[in-house]
């Protein structure tokens, strides 16, 4: 079994593959990684984590209140549950 | 159409558009068209904070440190914002609620506005500590030039708006000549200027405020102006949530999840709604060079501000879909961050430890004792 922290592979479209746990939020994992993403809140009312995902499925451990696409995710409040492809602005 | 206080007819408003439908009548949140903004209120006033609750005193002996320079920064901006949320603390209300439809919107837009009231006392209560009399302060505000550009600009769109609601409201909808002007009033027209009005407000959440938050947080950075940083940063958390709500407001319309009408007009200003934004951009980057007239500070200069406006302004635009139109990549600033964090924000010791001050407390420890004259 795979470990909690490497437990599904992000694609960074045009950058690199990184590794994201399934016990904490999207966007802590980047960090963890060293990927910069821009954040305010770290709530989901905010937006400025607001991220395009590709492929791939999320789930809420908050409900977002900032506005999102039917394409964008907030790392801020979501969890990968599968294996992700996102653009992240560099 | 006439506004009414209670409107007598009974209406689904389920079935109504955010604005220009019937006026609400009662003010039920049991079921809603748009639950988003329910959601924000009640988000809101988890935020609720009192200005008293910052110590502020210290912050009168750092301003007696700094250079004349960084004095003309911190107090124009202080004057800036100031002026901002004099307007948020009414205009919401002057020019949205004669025409909402929706009661979870209407008072949202009561609960966005109050917010904008505690930030308006926040000033006073930052200035009364620095100034033994801050008059001088506040009465510059009407005559600085500077400032006056920029308020003619933020209020232009809400004035437009409330005349011609008022107009409509109470000579209905034709050609109406006012002290000698000629105003064609119909609904599309009406509508046309709720849009722009909402780009504006938009806009002003967005952009407007940033260049003053840099600089509050820059001397923060240098552990200056504390009780300063901290009060605008739970103004920033408040403001950070008034933008998520007109972005809701604005996708709402544009992608045809409201009033089928307003995606249309949408549609056909869109460019007027990029002029208003890009235009707050170009004042916010004039500000900054009001403020580094006499001389920088440390940390912060007129260029990595500048970057900065575009860093966020290109996220802001996209959020409502318009397009990215600046270089900027990555974070001029990323310290910024650690500042507009919601979890960064501290309490007052008195909120959390003194229980009088905690709202709708709940003592849930249970001992036996307290069955002790139960019986079944």
């Amino acid at each position: 079994m795979k470990q909690p922290d490497d437990a599904f592979c992000i694609d960074i479209v045009d950058t690199k593959c990184v590794p994201a746990g399934n016990d904490k939020t999207l966007l802590e994992s980047l960090e963890q990684q060293g990927v910069a993403v821009h954040y305010h809140c770290r709530e989901g009312f905010c937006g400025a984590c607001r991220t395009k995902l590709l492929t791939g499925e999320v789930r809420y451990t908050t409900d977002p209140l900032a506005f999102i696409d039917d394409d964008e995710i907030l790392p801020c409040c979501c969890i990968p549950t599968s294996d992700l492809k996102v653009i992240v602005p560099l | 159409m006439k506004y009414t206080t209670f409107n007598q007819n009974s209406i689904n408003t389920l079935d109504e558009p955010m604005f220009f439908g019937n006026p609400v009548n009662v003010a039920r949140y049991d079921q809603q068209k748009h639950s988003i903004f329910e959601k924000l209120i009640e988000k809101q006033i988890s935020f609720f904070w009192r200005p008293e609750e910052v110590d502020v005193t210290r912050d009168r002996v750092d301003f007696q440190k700094l250079t004349d320079p960084e004095k003309h920064i911190l107090i124009s901006n202080l004057k800036y914002q100031t002026l901002l949320d004099s307007v948020q603390g009414r205009s919401p209300n002057i020019a949205f609620l004669p025409i909402v439809s929706l009661p979870e919107l209407e008072t949202w837009v009561e609960t966005w506005s109050f917010f904008e009231t505690i930030h308006s006392r926040s000033y006073t209560h930052i200035l009364r500590n620095l100034f033994s009399d801050p008059s001088e302060i506040f009465e510059d505000i009407v005559e600085n030039e500077e400032i006056k550009r920029r308020a003619a600009d933020i209020s232009r769109y809400y004035d437009d708006l409330i005349f011609a609601t008022q107009l409509w409201q109470t000579q209905g909808e034709g050609t109406h000549t006012v002290h000698g002007e000629t105003h064609v009033i119909n609904k599309r027209e009406l509508k046309k200027k709720l849009y722009l009005c909402m780009n504006s407000v938009n806009a002003l959440e967005a952009i407007r405020f940033y260049v003053s938050f840099a600089c509050t947080f820059a001397f923060a950075e240098r552990k200056l102006m504390e009780g300063n940083s901290k009060i605008i940063r739970l103004i920033a958390r408040d403001e950070n949530l008034h933008l998520t709500s007109t972005q809701h407001i604005l996708n709402l319309w544009a992608k045809g999840k409201d009033d089928p009408e307003m995606a249309e007009i949408a549609e056909e200003c869109k460019d007027q709604a990029r002029d208003i934004f890009m235009n707050a951009v170009e004042q916010e980057k004039e500000w900054a060079d009001y403020l580094f007239q006499n001389g920088s500070m440390i940390g912060l200069n007129k260029q990595i501000l500048c970057e900065y406006v575009e860093y966020i302004a290109n996220q802001r635009m996209s959020a409502i879909g318009l397009d990215t139109p600046f270089e900027v990549k990555s974070n001029p600033l990323p310290w910024m961050n650690n500042y507009l964090n919601s979890d960064n924000v501290q309490v007052a010791p008195q909120e959390s430890e003194i229980s009088s001050y905690l709202v709708g407390q709940i003592d849930s420890s249970v001992s036996e004792d307290d069955f002790a004259d139960f019986e079944l």
